[in-house]
């Protein structure tokens, strides 16, 4: 009795311990699992976004090949597909020309003077910091120089560790400055003994694109055989428009931005497409396929590839003059079908061998690009001078576009090869599938891997692309390293950034950093719960802007119209429109909140809480309302691509034309009544034009504090007073 | 005046404390140590239709690599996410007690982790806030309340199926008051508030 009197006190205690232990741990399970599905959001909303703005640019491409010249339509679209107005070199120079410029006194910014010295990218970077803006004279000579440089770099740059030198790669900073300083600070600015490899996707999304690019050209003139550059899928002018790097240079540099959008066009298409260190170490910014073939790459002329989504142009010509692309459009992605890769928790399972893949099929919409020709046909009369102009000139650009005659198998091939190098992702099972979430590329397994790898000799893959909660992560064996070097990309807190060291050795040295005081005071449950709250949020925006697919949807399930469905129904019809393969029914307690009776959800209610309310929209149709708001980066897109001299307004009459794209692309009816009211609540000052801006703003069709209203990613809001989370139950 | 016991119930705790070894290694104290797995195929399974389907919904999160299957070691895991707090030890004994080995690379489908999630949900321990209080208070020497989070931190990695350091960090962050002490009701209330 007294030998279990004195061991309670032991036993109890052991219980103690064991049921905090067992709490905490379960605490950190349910944590973990918050923490992927919300990432899952994110990562599933971000990629439909680009397969989104992939269909859309098929999309355009496809009226442009249907189009008769006398279309309307192809008027206002087909400046994106001239990709090169200018084509000699000589005047291109004289293009860039900044001679003209004169840079007043009042302008605080850094004064740069060419050669280039390092103590003048050092203060470019201070300046940066400062929040100072480098006057556009000093940009496009700066962008001259880079030019002239870029163009002398091979396709593959190689370099070496030679003695003890480390190289240091980082990955996507997409204009996210903070990050990149942050880099400098922790590992030194590039130097002799200090060489940089930036792995692509310097541009979109974060709100310092240029300046970002400024520095990165800056150090690789300084320094041209220690500073690196790989082109990403973002260095390229058409995912631009919808990403918010057009929208960054425009707002910054009112009058030259025009300019220098043109200019990085060309400089994009010259960056090189990898780097390999050592002859050991292969870096480039997206992936390989089982076709990737490193000598066809080394011999390709990249520059001709100014959008790695269009493939080249062929010699081939119709009557009219236009250039027939439909033969190779037809290697490009059906859009009849959305196929949605599982979460990044699972893996997609195989589709099918590449070969067999669809072809694109836009026949649904002919029917309606016909009934469009008719009416365009009666307006299109005043028109026929310009267009006239403009088709002279699209004859001479396609002769003009490249001496270098291509047969059109090999121009496939070397745009394939391309388009895998920068678009690709790496999948667990073997085998190599076409990339269809993000509607580029493909998924490439651990044999891929291995077999590339042994044929060139290699050991090892460096790429990014995909953003990773640690900054980084091995995968196929440690093989293939994917790096990410944009820290708090979905939201503050979201992920770490992440650069690789490499020495001699060749074994990568990994170091983890994350931008934003900010993120260090929230605890890791404070940190979840935000972000978890930021991506639900999204992702009731888009539930609600599906609101009569879903409605549709419910009613299949439905059929004694009680308004009620129970649960496994309501998940099943979620998914089936939302196409986001998302844990629906986990999800389900943070997104109906409405109380249920007996397991079943009155979907009536369910809209209700999701609605969001605009102002002055009462008399606009609520599903036009919608569309707009479930279709606005899309509708952003097709306006800025209409706005063709970029000042952000545009005239009534291409207003109308707009929609009248929008609506083959939608496939739905947009009268030309809805497109006067919708005029008329816009155009408040009636001077016949409408400012883009305005427009999204009307009706609330921006976030106004929203990163992409501010050239950040779509997904951050404002950040919150952080002591409100404290009392927050849900945090 | 009864002989003093207490001078001998601290050297009682040294001893077996290094006694319970990492993961599988079955321990003396409540379950029959060399007791054979549980037959998981007797096990009669009493969820819902919708339930099932929720617990499938879980699962698949887990599963890393495509086959429909989760690793032996993500087992415990996905019965936390799920609501249950079961321990190491019973997990392990479910999985038939394997070595580290199987736990990183064995693998079971959906229907064989159902039944092992019925048995923990079947199992009678289930820990209320009183429970966790009064598994405190065995610390809180003066009775006043608080425990010294010094000690906590003692106790929890050396007992039971102990933290490291890392875990006990995040579990304690900003708890302990300017003298290091906890007030443990408090201190539940917020672990629970998850």
């Amino acid at each position: 009795m007294s030998h279990s009197g004195s061991a309670a006190p032991y036993i109890s205690a052991i219980k103690a311990a064991v049921l905090i232990q067992r709490w905490y741990r379960q605490y950190v399970a349910r944590t973990e699992m918050r923490r992927r599905y919300t990432w899952h959001i994110f990562q599933s909303i971000e990629y439909s976004g680009e397969q989104a703005q992939i269909k859309l640019y098929n999309f355009l491409g496809y009226l442009m090949d249907n189009f008769t010249p006398s279309s309307t339509e192809r008027n206002l679209i087909s400046h994106i597909f001239r990709e090169n107005d200018v084509c000699w070199d000589s005047e291109w120079e004289r293009y860039f020309c900044y001679k003209n410029i004169e840079v007043p006194e009042v302008y605080s910014g850094p004064h740069l003077t060419f050669p280039l010295t390092v103590e003048q990218a050092v203060g470019l970077l201070e300046a940066f910091r400062n929040k100072k803006q480098l006057h556009s004279r000093y940009v496009l000579q700066l962008l001259l120089e880079t030019w002239k440089l870029l163009r002398m770099l091979p396709n593959i740059n190689r370099i070496s560790t030679c003695h003890s030198k480390e190289v240091t790669i980082c990955g996507d900073l997409h204009g996210q400055l903070e990050d990149l300083l942050l880099i400098f600070y922790k590992n030194g600015t590039p130097s002799l003994e200090k060489p940089y490899v930036f792995n692509g996707d310097f541009v979109d999304r974060g709100k310092d694109s240029i300046e970002i690019l400024l520095i990165l050209f800056s150090f690789m003139l300084v320094y041209p055989r220690d500073v690196y550059l790989n082109r990403g899928n973002h260095e390229d002018h058409i995912i631009n428009l919808r990403y918010g790097f057009t929208k960054e240079v425009l707002t910054k540099y009112k009058i030259h931005g025009k300019r220098i959008l043109k200019l990085l066009q060309k400089i994009f298409s010259w960056l090189p497409l990898a780097t390999i260190i050592d002859q050991k170490v292969l870096v480039l910014h997206g992936g390989i396929s089982d076709t990737t073939d490193l000598s066809i790459l080394t011999k390709v002329n990249r520059h001709n590839y100014v959008s790695a989504l269009r493939p080249p142009k062929r010699r081939n010509h119709s009557s009219a003059g236009m250039s027939i692309d439909i033969e190779i459009d037809d290697d490009l992605w059906s859009t009849s079908k959305i196929y949605q890769r599982r979460a990044s928790l699972t893996y997609p399972k195989p589709l099918g061998p590449r070969e067999c893949f669809h072809n694109r099929s836009l026949q649904d919409f002919s029917t309606r690009i016909k009934a469009n020709m008719e009416n365009e046909l009666e307006n299109s009369k005043r028109r026929e001078v310009i267009l006239a102009a403009t088709l002279h000139r699209s004859q001479q650009d396609i002769l003009s576009v490249s001496t270098d005659s291509v047969s059109s198998d090999n121009a496939k091939d070397e745009w394939r090869q391309i388009l895998d190098l920068l678009w690709s992702d790496p999948m667990n099972q073997d085998g190599c599938v076409p990339n269809e979430v993000r509607g580029g590329g493909c998924y490439w397994g651990p044999d891929v891997t291995e077999d590339f790898l042994n044929r060139h000799n290699m050991q090892l893959i460096i790429r990014s692309h995909e953003c990773k909660q640690e900054g980084y992560e091995f995968c196929h064996n440690r093989k293939v390293l994917t790096l990410f070097s944009a820290s708090n990309y979905y939201d503050v807190g979201s992920n770490r950034g992440a650069y690789v060291k490499l020495g001699p050795d060749l074994v990568p040295y990994v170091v983890q950093y994350q931008a934003s005081s900010m993120t260090r005071e929230l605890t890791a449950r404070q940190s979840v719960g935000r972000t978890e709250r930021s991506a639900l949020k999204v992702l009731r925006e888009q539930l609600f802007a599906h609101k009569s697919d879903l409605l549709c949807a419910f009613k299949k399930f439905d059929t004694k119209n009680t308004g009620l469905v129970c649960l496994i129904d309501w998940a099943s019809a979620v998914e089936s429109v939302m196409h986001l393969n998302l844990p629906w029914r986990m999800l389900r307690c943070q997104l109906v909140t409405c109380k249920t009776s007996d397991g079943m959800i009155n979907y009536y209610d369910w809209f209700n809480e999701l609605a969001i309310k605009g102002p002055n929209t009462d008399h606009i149709d609520q599903s036009l309302l919608e569309t707009l708001y479930r279709h606005r980066s899309t509708l952003e897109t097709i306006f800025r691509i209409v706005d063709t001299d970029n000042s952000g307004f545009i005239s009534m009459e291409d207003f109308r034309q707009t929609w009248k794209l929008l609506s083959v692309y939608l496939k739905m009816e947009i009268t030309d009544e809805d497109i006067s009211n919708l005029a008329e609540t816009i155009d408040s000052n009636h001077d016949g034009s409408i400012d883009i801006d305005e427009f999204m703003e009307a009706f609330r069709l921006t976030d106004k504090k929203s990163r992409l209203e501010r050239g950040r990613s779509m997904f951050m809001h404002t950040t919150s007073d952080l002591t409100k989370l404290e009392s927050d139950p849900n945090v | 005046m009864a002989p003093k016991k207490d001078p001998k119930a601290p050297a009682k705790k040294a001893e077996p404390a290094p006694a319970p070894a990492p993961a599988p290694a079955p321990e003396p104290a409540p379950a029959p140590a060399a007791a054979p797995a549980i037959d998981l195929s007797s096990v009669k399974i009493e969820f819902s239709a919708d339930q099932v389907d929720d617990y499938r919904e879980a699962f698949g999160l887990f599963d890393r690599v495509g086959d429909n299957k989760v690793a032996y070691n993500q087992i415990a895991d996905i019965m936390r996410a799920l609501g249950q707090n079961p321990t190491n030890k019973e997990v392990s004994k479910l999985l038939g007690n394997p070595t580290p080995e199987d736990m990183a690379n064995k693998r079971v489908e959906f229907e064989g982790f159902l039944p092992m999630f019925q048995t923990i949900i079947n199992s009678p321990n289930k820990a209320q806030f009183e429970d966790y209080v009064e598994g405190l208070r065995v610390f809180d020497k003066e009775g006043n309340g608080t425990v010294m989070g010094a000690e906590l931190r003692i106790v929890l990695s050396t007992l039971g199926e102990k933290m490291n350091e890392t875990e006990i960090d995040a579990l304690m962050a900003g708890q302990e008051d300017e003298n290091g002490c906890i007030n443990y009701e408090a201190f539940v209330k917020h672990i629970m508030s998850v």
